[in-house]
């Protein structure tokens, strides 16, 4: 009896160590690969931060394994680089909330980085953060979102999405070359009723169709909860209920792969246009297959590059504003079929 | 120990009545009740758009019917047993970007498609029954309660899947598109695969020891114990089962979309056991037959698609499932107090 209980706890021990491993491991995935180990030294002489001293800069968003994101690392870092500057880069993996930002950027700011920039999940709810950075005298930017109050941050940049849902509208025009009198049955997938960049591009979408193709008609909006296969279910529904459809409107990219698989596996490519969202390498290489009438794609990479980059300009020019612009937006791009090889590579999101 | 032949601990299965009451229990059989209730869904959507029931829309209806019902049929036997499975849906996800990382090489050297299939499902599979064996283990050696261990997974798959793939879709596979569409009649090819292993499954759950064992387990796991069988070897392969049948439909994710997607399976764990309690099985284990959840699962199809069709707000759409939730959970509780000495 005694020996077995011993087995028992040896056999407890050993699990909870593989789980302790386990978890360190993934601790391990997780913290981004750019936050070096001279971070810490870094940021503990950064709050000086006098124009030769060494500069850190903390970089914190929301999900930080969306493409989306990614690729604004890339461009933070090759700014980090190009000016010779350290970039902390952490956000939670996957979670988009403010529940799970508030604590990692508090540690950001304990750290007391030279400058803080920050993709806020929630205008109000990271409000406090900006404004404790502030009072501790770290300059702030905002990136993608922004908080209410912007008086006091440094500068804002980000992607406009009601002009790439215009330009979504007007791609979608081109495709099917549309003609006044005539009347086009499109429909719209969307990843959630609460998500603001959808928002915004159905409301710049629905805007240009109003004033300038009252023919295209939204005849139904979905949901994909950021599901690929809900998404690819919706389209397939759709063919069901709108034999005569002319137009998909993928608004981000689940609901662009969910929409693409779609209308292969039906033979419907060519047949009905598809303007999607997101420039993931898997859709580029889709969109020149055709299957795709036409993408659009966010700057990322330039957001996270002008960021760092602004930061950089007035913390080195004695904390002036100068030539440092307080909104800066970002057009999303259209990409077609016909679109240069080079600019598609340029807009086309990192891949694993 | 070993010729125990029927453990005593068995309670008997819903349907066991005698044959003296078999009216009665047909007329209370909550499998009958959900096929009138699937009947009248069907009916309501056609009166609505007959395009519902278009065989191109049957075609739709069976392949997300076949993303699902595996989910759900795994779960079925963790939740007989007692036990509860959250990781399923991350096992997907996972399983389908390993794959596709597997296949990808393959699709780009043209290699044959059915080649390129089977070794997906191979290694599918082969996620599926690791991250099994990953559960048994949190919960033999670490202890922990199903609900934990599998909610460990379930944070740690969808991480992984997210870190693996930098979130966006690994793969571009035309043909395996073209083979998701592939249908005879109205019976998409995926479809009938997927209906032969729920038809072998069914025979392994209700008429083989293995099936006894694990309603054993979870009506009574200490009076199992007693009986002399192995609970815990028996339940870590309830748990690489489930896993294995969520690696395979990460399988069957790629096929419909043509690439491995981190975020497929997002959520689907909870659809997976709506399936399953609607189809009337306890959450307490112990009760339940694979032919309810398969019920439970087609009506949860049928009520997505047909809310579509019939052009209602898509914020419905959970309302409605939660309403199926509720209408059949109360149905059971129900059915319990009017049979008194029958357990639920």
């Amino acid at each position: 009896m005694v020996n077995r209980l011993s087995i028992r706890s040896k056999g407890a021990r050993r699990g909870l160590a593989a789980l302790a491993l386990a978890s360190a491991g993934l601790l391990a995935a997780c913290s981004s690969s750019s936050s070096t180990p001279a971070a810490s030294s870094g940021a503990a002489s950064g709050s000086g931060s006098s124009s030769g001293g060494k500069i850190t800069v903390a970089f914190n968003m929301g999900a930080e394994a969306d493409p989306f994101f990614i690729a604004m690392n890339l461009g933070a870092e090759a700014a980090a680089k190009a000016l010779g500057v350290t970039l902390i880069w952490q956000g939670d993996p996957s979670v988009y909330s403010p529940s799970t930002q508030i604590p990692i950027a508090q540690q950001l700011l304990a750290g007391h980085p030279s400058a803080f920039i920050i993709a806020p999940t929630d205008p109000s709810a990271l409000q406090p953060i900006v404004n404790q950075a502030i009072s501790q005298g770290i300059p702030v930017v905002n990136v993608d979102t922004h908080v209410n109050d912007l008086s006091k941050v440094l500068s804002f940049i980000t992607g406009n999405n009601q002009q790439g849902g215009a330009a979504a509208a007007d791609a979608m025009a081109q495709a099917l070359h549309y003609q006044s009198g005539k009347t086009y049955q499109i429909v719209v997938g969307a990843s959630s009723a609460t998500t603001t960049t959808n928002t915004a591009r159905l409301q710049g979408f629905e805007a240009e169709i109003k004033a300038k193709y009252p023919g295209m008609q939204v005849v139904s909006e979905e949901y994909s909860e950021s599901q690929p296969a809900v998404a690819n279910t919706n389209v397939n529904n759709w063919l069901t209920k709108y034999p005569n459809l002319a137009g998909i409107f993928a608004i981000d990219g689940t609901n662009a792969t969910g929409a693409s698989a779609a209308l292969q596996s039906r033979g419907l490519v060519g047949k009905i246009a598809l303007v999607g969202y997101d420039a993931y390498s898997t859709n580029v290489a889709l969109l020149q297959k055709h299957v795709f009438t036409a993408l659009i794609a966010q700057q990322p990479y330039q957001e996270g590059y002008t960021a760092v980059q602004d930061v950089v300009k007035y913390l080195r020019g004695g904390k002036s504003t100068s030539g440092i612009q307080h909104l800066v937006t970002l057009p999303n791009i259209v990409l077609t079929p016909s679109t240069s090889s080079s600019v598609l590579t340029q807009y086309t999101y990192p891949n694993a | 120990m070993s010729q125990v032949k029927q453990p005593p601990a068995v309670t008997a299965p819903p349907q066991a009545g005698r044959p003296a009451s078999w009216v009665r229990s047909v007329l209370s059989n909550q499998q009958v009740l959900l096929a009138v209730a699937l009947a009248v869904l069907v009916i309501y959507f056609t009166a609505r758009d007959s395009a519902f029931v278009s065989s191109s829309e049957i075609v739709v209806l069976l392949t997300n019917f076949s993303t699902l019902i595996l989910l759900a049929v795994g779960e079925t036997f963790v939740i007989i047993s007692g036990g509860i499975d959250l990781s399923v849906g991350a096992t997907c996800g996972i399983a389908g970007v390993v794959a596709a990382f597997a296949m990808r090489g393959m699709v780009n050297g043209h290699d044959n498609e059915a080649l390129v299939l089977l070794v997906g499902t191979l290694v599918c599979a082969a996620m599926g029954i690791g991250v099994g064996f990953l559960n048994a283990a949190l919960m033999n050696w670490a202890r922990l309660v199903p609900f934990v261990a599998t909610l460990a997974t379930l944070g740690a798959g969808t991480g992984m899947a997210l870190v693996l793939s930098n979130g966006v879709p690994i793969g571009s596979d035309s043909s395996a598109l073209s083979f998701g569409a592939e249908h005879v009649g109205p019976f998409p090819y995926l479809f009938l695969i997927i209906a032969l292993v729920v038809v072998i499954a069914w025979v392994y759950l209700h008429l083989s020891r293995y099936g006894r064992y694990t309603y054993a387990i979870g009506s009574n796991a200490f009076a199992a114990r007693a009986a002399g069988i192995n609970v815990r070897r028996h339940l870590t392969s309830v748990y690489v089962l489930s896993g294995l049948l969520a690696g395979l439909t990460g399988m069957v994710f790629y096929i419909r979309l043509g690439a491995g997607a981190p975020s497929s399976g997002d959520g689907f764990e909870l659809t997976a056991i709506a399936s399953v309690v609607i189809g009337g099985v306890s959450l307490f284990g112990g009760s339940g037959r694979l032919t309810g959840t398969v019920l439970g699962a087609l009506i949860l199809t049928v009520v997505t698609s047909g809310l579509i069709i019939s052009n209602v707000s898509p914020n419905w759409n959970q309302v409605a499932v939660a309403l199926c939730i509720a209408a059949a959970a109360s149905l059971q509780a129900l059915r319990a107090l009017a049979t008194p000495g029958r357990r639920s």
